[in-house]
């Protein structure tokens, strides 16, 4: 399987990720949905559809937070009979990105954050500061989307 | 909140030696009761030893030896040993000087009591 980036500073961090917490899919994305590496689809429909559940996850869960607690919940869990999903935020400069990573049987949820919290830091280091809210309400949203999927599955 | 392993921790942790005790979930790495004294993310420790106690499981069925019982691993300076039973795991951390064949019988007495 192989990964795949919009930008080349989220390869390094992606890869140790998958390869220390055997992650079978992972996405990097920012909260708009806006894909910027993934790692196990290998339709970019998959990923496409991914990022717009994976961030309509995060924005939900963060709004029940923000009722129930005051601030909006963090990482997310969800333990299926076979797989498990862990969606969670990562704090780089001026923003926020998510994580969208899947296992199964060959890792577990303690592996997986134990991972995630070098994942954090190495994407903390890498990413270029956050764009900001235009980034999320631009006009060319889409156009910016097909550019990240067709320059991780080279089509136009 | 207390839990039900605290009385077999406090046992163990009182062996001469035992730096660290803990009951973690198999599946998910995660702590379920802990008495750790040495300097460690414990949550760190748990989730690598819980992975390798559930491959050194699945190892064992593999070679058709049947259930892991015990596991142990030798480190220059300390021991940490294993034992499993349904979805949970008693990991003991200890110095090297420890005594392990003590240790070993309380642990497989503590697993039974896991559940």
């Amino acid at each position: 399987m192989k990964l795949q980036v919009a930008a080349d500073w989220v390869e390094a961090p992606l890869k140790a990720f998958v390869d220390d917490a055997r992650a079978e899919i992972a996405v990097l994305m920012h909260p708009t949905g806006q894909v910027l590496g993934q790692f196990g689809f290998t339709r970019s429909v998959d990923v496409q559809t991914a990022c717009a559940l994976g961030a309509a996850i995060y924005a939900s869960a963060g709004e029940l937070g923000r009722q129930m607690q005051g601030r909006p919940f963090g990482v997310m869990h969800y333990a299926g009979k076979d797989k498990q999903v862990f969606l969670a935020p990562v704090a780089i400069t001026g923003g926020t990105l998510l994580l969208l990573s899947v296992f199964g049987e060959e890792s577990s949820l303690g592996l997986v954050q134990l991972y995630f919290q070098d994942f954090q830091r190495a994407v903390a280091q890498a990413a270029p500061p956050w764009q900001g809210a235009e980034s999320a309400l631009a006009s060319d949203f889409e156009a910016e989307l097909n550019r990240n999927l067709a320059a991780m599955f080279g089509r136009g | 909140m207390s839990s039900p392993y605290g009385g077999m921790l406090a046992g163990l942790i009182r062996h001469r030696g035992v730096k660290g005790c803990l009951v973690v979930g198999e599946r998910d790495g995660l702590i379920v009761d802990s008495t750790v004294q040495f300097g460690v993310n414990a949550q760190t420790f748990a989730a690598l030893t819980a992975s390798l106690f559930r491959k050194a499981r699945r190892a064992a069925q593999a070679a058709g030896f049947g259930d892991a019982t015990f596991v142990q691993l030798e480190a220059e300076r300390g021991r940490v040993c294993a034992v499993g039973r349904g979805d949970l795991v008693l990991v003991v951390v200890a110095e090297p000087r420890v005594n392990l064949g003590l240790v070993r019988v309380d642990m497989l007495k503590a697993a039974e009591r896991l559940s």
